[in-house]
């Protein structure tokens, strides 16, 4: 128990070594930036009075040196103040905080259903290894596995919602609509969720699969396995009491590395469908040169994602004595 | 043998020869290797395209009797919303006006240099990083893993963007690749640290170090060559993801400028931006995510293969 405690302090170190590091990045990342800040604020017209240039030099502590900027910033991170939007003239972390749980919704539905399906397939291909739905899934998941997100999202809106109109191609909800807890609002914003959820569950649905399958061919050959055979167990049990928990070890760690991978993916098809999520609201800072929120929103999925890893790595802890410092 | 003044020096020679008895080992197993062969046909098919556009494109004028052999960026019809598939235009033409074909043609070579030229930097990056922080151990491993850990952590395409939107310069083939290289070394750099850390406690770099050989001679000569196979198959399969990561930048627009370079990903985002999708161009839209599906796979297939070659503790699975 000393042991794992020990073990835990230097992960917990170790990650704030990393948000120590990600804090500084994003810090200097939006300072590197070529040319003067203003310029990106103001357009360059002869019209705009100096007040206002003079304004906004003073809200955005743009004459401080660059340590007084730094220590602004730090001050900033630990209140979650990362300035005021430049286009949406509201704090950007305000603003990004409409955006997130539409993203956690996708997310998370796409999340269960990409790691219970993977696993399901990874399983049935290594029982049945060399088999045909074996070599079947294997060719379905790296087919999906070659394919960018965006791309497939847009034959989905091509086939489901343009030519069958089977499902609506954009945005969370009709035109106009809030959603409310009632039963036709929940229906609506379902069938908004089907293309994109299903987008993304295909393109991941590949890295849980092989894992799970080559954790379980792995599994397999081992003597317990062996043991448990000739004790005269079912195959259904060996694989269920025997096999399949000692395999979701390697699955486990996957979920966790996956996280950036999945919010990236996310990103891509929150573009394509006009879904109001974190990454939309990114990619359209970007677009719009809106610095604020494009640095609130690199520290907040860096921190979703240190968090993420942090929680896996403590249940592996867990499951998983054995697991020492790598 | 006889001695003449063109041979190379014995330890040479014999160097040479034990490379070239490698390749060819290499090369017969993975003739065997279907995935791998498969994999190789789809990478000489993109190959000829990225290396004669131009010829490619006269043979199909020919056979389709067109007044002359497209370009990518010549104006064959009014710009607008694009056109049908016609037998002028196999494949329609787009929101430029540009051929839909002729633009997925010329598209392989850009999308190809930038893959493996990207995957180039990140695999040196990676390989440096990797190889000195194991082989140095200590503090300095522990600062260059915190570094790695942060790239690892943060999601690849989030790092990308804002890299393109922090840089100087306006959209390029150099920024891209660049930009793709320095956010894609990190996995590498842990896989090699991983094997170097195992090379490390073998007796011949003990040995080697007891004569006195010099830190950098050491990772030069002994533990180099032997993670060498192993960066090299994961550069194969990092060339793969450089692909992807491409398409999705000049997706977003971040990518190389559409009128100057074509590649598949901005035919994309013409697509997405002439709204192609509700227009019924189905394959203005389909064929550029094709092909990008198939060099990916091609290269994944490649980078497999490898993998299974060089690593014989995988030949089982």
């Amino acid at each position: 128990m000393r042991n794992f405690r020990r073990i835990l302090l230097r992960r917990v170190i170790s990650l704030f070594v990393t948000f120590l590091l990600v804090i500084c990045i994003n810090f200097v990342l939006f300072r590197m930036m070529p040319g003067d800040p203003l310029q990106f604020m103001v357009p360059s017209d002869p019209k705009i009075p100096d007040e206002y240039k003079e304004m906004l030099i003073e809200r955005y502590n743009l004459d401080d040196s660059m340590s007084e900027q730094f220590i602004t910033y730090i001050k900033g991170v630990f209140t979650l103040d990362f300035g005021e939007s430049f286009i949406h003239k509201v704090p950007a972390m305000d603003y990004l905080l409409d955006y997130i749980p539409w993203t956690l919704l996708l997310v998370g539905i796409a999340s269960v259903f990409m790691i219970v399906i993977g696993m399901l397939i990874g399983i049935l291909a290594a029982w049945k290894r060399g088999g045909l739905f074996d070599s079947g899934s294997l060719a379905f998941s790296l087919f999906f596995y070659a394919m960018p997100t965006f791309w497939l999202a847009m034959i989905m809106v091509m086939t489901f919602a343009e030519t069958w109109e089977i499902f609506p191609a954009s945005r969370a909800m009709g035109i106009g609509e809030e959603f409310e807890f009632t039963l036709a609002s929940v229906k609506e914003l379902l069938s908004h969720l089907v293309l994109p959820v299903t987008c993304l569950v295909l393109v991941y649905i590949a890295t849980f699969s092989l894992v799970m399958r080559g954790s379980l061919s792995d599994v397999m050959t081992e003597d317990y396995i062996t043991t448990a055979r000739s004790k005269g167990l079912s195959e259904k049990a060996v694989l269920k009491d025997h096999a399949v928990p000692n395999a979701m070890l390697p699955m486990l760690i996957l979920i966790a590395l996956t996280v950036a991978y999945i919010v990236g993916g996310a990103f891509m098809v929150e573009y394509v469908f006009e879904y109001p999520g974190v990454g939309w609201a990114t990619i359209d800072a970007v677009n719009e040169e809106d610095w604020p929120v494009l640095q609130a929103a690199f520290f907040l999925i860096a921190v979703a994602v240190i968090i993420a890893n942090f929680v896996s790595d403590i249940v592996m802890m867990y499951l998983d004595p054995r697991v020492e410092l790598s | 043998m006889i001695e003449t003044n063109f041979t190379f020096s014995e330890p040479f020679a014999e160097r040479m020869r034990l490379i070239r008895k490698k390749v060819a080992e290499t090369g017969r197993v993975f003739k065997r290797n279907r995935m791998g062969m498969v994999g190789l046909a789809i990478l000489i098919v993109f190959a000829a395209m990225a290396a004669f556009p131009a010829q490619i494109m006269w043979v199909f004028s020919t056979v389709g009797g067109w007044d002359y052999p497209y370009g990518p960026h010549d104006e064959v019809a009014s710009p607008g919303t694009g056109t049908d598939p016609s037998w002028e235009h196999w494949l329609g033409t787009d929101s430029r006006g540009n051929d839909v074909l002729a633009r997925l043609i010329y598209g392989a070579r850009i999308s190809l240099m930038i893959g493996t030229l990207a995957a180039a930097v990140s695999m040196v990056l990676g390989s440096m990083v990797g190889l000195l922080s194991g082989f140095w151990g200590g503090w300095r491993d522990e600062v260059l893993m915190r570094v790695t850990d942060v790239f690892l952590v943060l999601p690849w395409l989030v790092l990308m963007i804002v890299f393109v939107a922090v840089l100087p310069g306006g959209p390029s083939v150099t920024k891209i690749v660049i930009v793709i290289g320095i956010t894609g070394w990190a996995g590498t750099a842990r896989i090699v640290r991983t094997q170097v850390l195992s090379i490390k406690k073998r007796a011949f770099v003990e040995r080697a170090r007891s004569v006195g050989a010099g830190e950098f001679h050491i990772i030069r000569k002994h533990i180099f060559p032997n993670v060498f196979p192993l960066i090299f198959a994961n550069a194969i399969l990092t060339v793969a993801l450089a692909i992807l990561s491409e398409s999705a930048l000049s997706f977003l627009g971040m990518g190389a400028a559409a009128t100057v370079d074509v590649t598949w990903g901005n035919m994309l985002e013409d697509a997405l931006g002439a709204l192609a999708m509700y227009n019924g161009f189905y394959l203005w839209v389909i064929m550029p995510g094709l092909c990008i599906v198939f060099l990916v796979l091609g290269f994944t297939f490649i980078g497999y293969a490898l993998d299974e070659i060089f690593n014989p503790k995988l030949r089982k699975r």
